[in-house]
């Protein structure tokens, strides 16, 4: 059955992370994260959940001081299609072996300008009709872009590397600087490739959609997106981040090559609902996934290192407990994974897969009830502990909360398999014991050398 | 059939890069990712007898005691095969491997193999000569189970002395 399993898995998993485009898309994304967090941390400080907190900062720096925080988190999410369409531009330069990464990269941000509307519409109070104004809209800059963004970026770059491909370049005599050379090396694929994004635009100007962006958001983005709002959408990324994982394959490195881009825009699409004073209704934010499914790691082993720390009764469950405890507090769990190990241990598979799913539900329940508040639409670190990443990415002690039911479901829900591992290990540290053999002394200190 | 396991901390179930400097160990049987290449060496019919590891550091500190008392524990042990890895991509472990089973191979008359993914490029230049490194994927990489059944191919052919033994080689190993 396992074999079965791996032999269908395989060449998905071969397919997913080894695709081109795909892997641009997930490491684009990936560098656009740090931006994200920092952004995130100047939103939290300007909205942080304790009104003291709130009263204190006005009282030292006067109303309004807020205001000045939100020009960092403006950008860090209202820009987000323009930071997507320059790092996923940068990462498939990468992939299609072009030397020149940053021209691609700004190939591919250029081009996404040129098709994003230039002009701008705003009520004027009295007038009959909307002023207009030259300048790009954060509208089409955020969100709403995204996925237009990862097109562009793609679509970009791969004219601008076909036509370097095809030798479409300007030759300079030997004795140019090599920076002027690779300057002038990029002008004819930077042409074709901004031509071309220039004629796509004109031509979605005389249809019913009036820019690329709307026709993408509608037949593209919105769609997607939407299955990120079906309940089972979280469960069956868990799922298979985790079956992945027990086969040794890097499960999220798989999976967020698919689920990233759409987690990602349930997450801005909740910052955005909130800065215009709406509801928030995405469940499965960045934070969601990242901190009411997993504790501790890939299988939210937490539950697992506490008991393996304090409950464990073969040494090598107590050392590798207390060894990893520290490390899976921060959510990093490689120690266990390897040690233990999680990885093509059959008994250990059961709880690894069902546990993040388990998470999942109850998180998912927990929000749907009104137990605890839809996630805000901040990025924190995924390393951010337990408990203090509930009450952060909610606004709430009641995430806090719900994370500590979850872990004690988790608890629950591994002990069986820990005693069943950690009876067998003590077994084999009895049986060596009795044991009298050629190799009964295994000792560094007594060695003969010849 | 006796196997002989040369792991780094990590593999070893002794902490991850919190506990880089272990001291030598030597266990009788396998212990932490032994675990995961048992149902492989059973269908060959080999069992673990011992793992022997050290910290990556104090690997790192003590190259030349590492590999010379590793080599004296596998003399006392008198396996049938040593297997230094899996090492993924990790590259410290995967110089010790390298250098433990080469000076294996070279100062003694037992069998040995190192294992390690492709991104140790330097390690696998200077020691694919000296011993058989078989292929296997990165941390997190495809193939983890596969790579344990050629480990497998090389050991039984090895220890059996199979002719089929070089095309094995070429088949599996750097």
């Amino acid at each position: 059955m396992m074999q079965k399993l791996e032999k269908f898995l395989m060449p998905v998993a071969n397919t997913l992370s080894k695709n081109k485009v795909l892997s641009a898309i997930r490491d684009g994304f990936l560098v656009t994260v740090p931006i994200t967090i920092v952004g995130s941390i100047f939103l939290l400080i300007a909205n942080f959940p304790l009104e003291g907190f709130l009263n204190l900062m006005t009282s030292v720096f006067g109303e309004g001081w807020d205001a000045y925080l939100g020009r960092v988190s403006a950008i860090a999410f209202d820009c987000v299609a323009v930071l997507g369409v320059l790092s996923i531009g940068y990462c498939y330069a990468r992939e299609k072996g072009l030397e020149n990464r940053i021209g691609g990269a700004v190939v591919a941000l250029v081009c996404f300008l040129i098709i994003t509307p230039q002009k701008a519409f705003v009520e004027v109070e009295g007038a009959t009709e909307a002023a207009s104004f030259s300048g790009f809209q954060f509208t089409f800059l955020g969100t709403a872009g995204m996925f237009l963004a990862m097109i562009t970026a793609i679509l970009s770059v791969e004219i601008y590397a076909w036509a370097i491909r095809k030798k479409l370049v300007i030759k300079m005599p030997d004795g140019v600087p090599p920076a002027v050379m690779e300057s002038f090396a990029s002008l004819i694929p930077s042409a074709i490739a901004m031509t071309i994004f220039f004629v796509v635009g004109i031509i979605f100007d005389h249809t019913s959609f009036e820019y690329v962006h709307y026709f993408i958001y509608k037949v593209l983005q919105a769609p997607l997106v939407g299955l990120g709002r079906l309940s089972g959408f979280e469960v069956i990324y868990q799922f298979l981040s985790t079956l992945f994982w027990f086969f040794g394959i890097n499960g999220p490195a798989v999976t967020n090559t698919i689920f990233s881009p759409i987690h990602k825009v349930l997450t801005v699409e909740n910052y955005e609902a909130a800065q215009a004073g709406l509801e928030m209704t995405n469940i499965f934010t960045a934070g969601f996934s990242d901190f009411f499914c997993n504790f501790g790691g890939g299988g939210s082993t937490l539950g697992l290192v506490i008991m393996m720390a304090f409950l464990g009764k073969s040494n090598r469950m107590k050392t590798l407990g207390k060894l990893s405890l520290p490390a899976g507090i921060f959510g990093i769990n490689e120690p266990l994974i390897f040690g233990l190990p999680i990885v093509l241990n059959p008994l250990m598979a059961i709880p690894f897969i069902l546990v993040p799913v388990i998470n999942t539900i109850i998180g998912y329940l927990a929000t749907v009830s009104g137990i605890m508040p839809i996630t805000l639409g901040v990025q924190l670190p995924w390393t951010c502990p337990i408990f203090f990443s509930g009450f952060l990415v909610t606004g709430s002690i009641m995430g806090t909360l719900v994370q500590a039911v979850q872990l004690v479901v988790d608890v629950l829900v591994y002990y069986p398999f820990f005693k069943l591992l950690d009876t067998r290990y003590m077994d084999d540290e009895k049986k060596k014991e009795g044991q009298t053999d050629d190799i009964d002394d295994l000792s560094f200190d007594d060695l003969e050398f010849d | 059939m006796n196997i002989v396991l040369i792991f780094d901390q990590g593999l070893a179930g002794a902490g991850g890069k919190s506990n880089p400097n272990v001291g030598l160990t030597a266990v009788k049987g396998g212990v932490g990712s032994a675990l995961m290449m048992e149902s492989h060496f059973e269908k060959i019919g080999a069992k673990v007898a011992a793992t022997l590891y050290c910290g990556n550091e104090y690997f790192l500190n003590n190259q030349e005691e590492v590999v010379t008392k590793m080599t004296a524990m596998v003399k006392k042990v008198k396996p049938d095969f040593v297997v230094c890895g899996p090492c993924f991509n990790f590259p410290d472990y995967a110089k010790m491997a390298a250098m433990i089973s080469a000076n294996i191979l070279e100062k003694t008359d037992f069998k040995s193999c190192a294992m390690m993914s492709v991104e140790n490029g330097d390690t696998i230049a200077d020691y694919k000569d000296k011993t058989p490194i078989v292929k296997m994927p990165k941390k997190g990489g495809t193939g983890l189970n596969d790579s344990f059944a050629d480990l497998c191919d090389l050991i039984d052919a090895t220890v059996k002395g199979s002719s089929e033994l070089e095309s094995i080689k070429e088949r599996i190993c750097y």
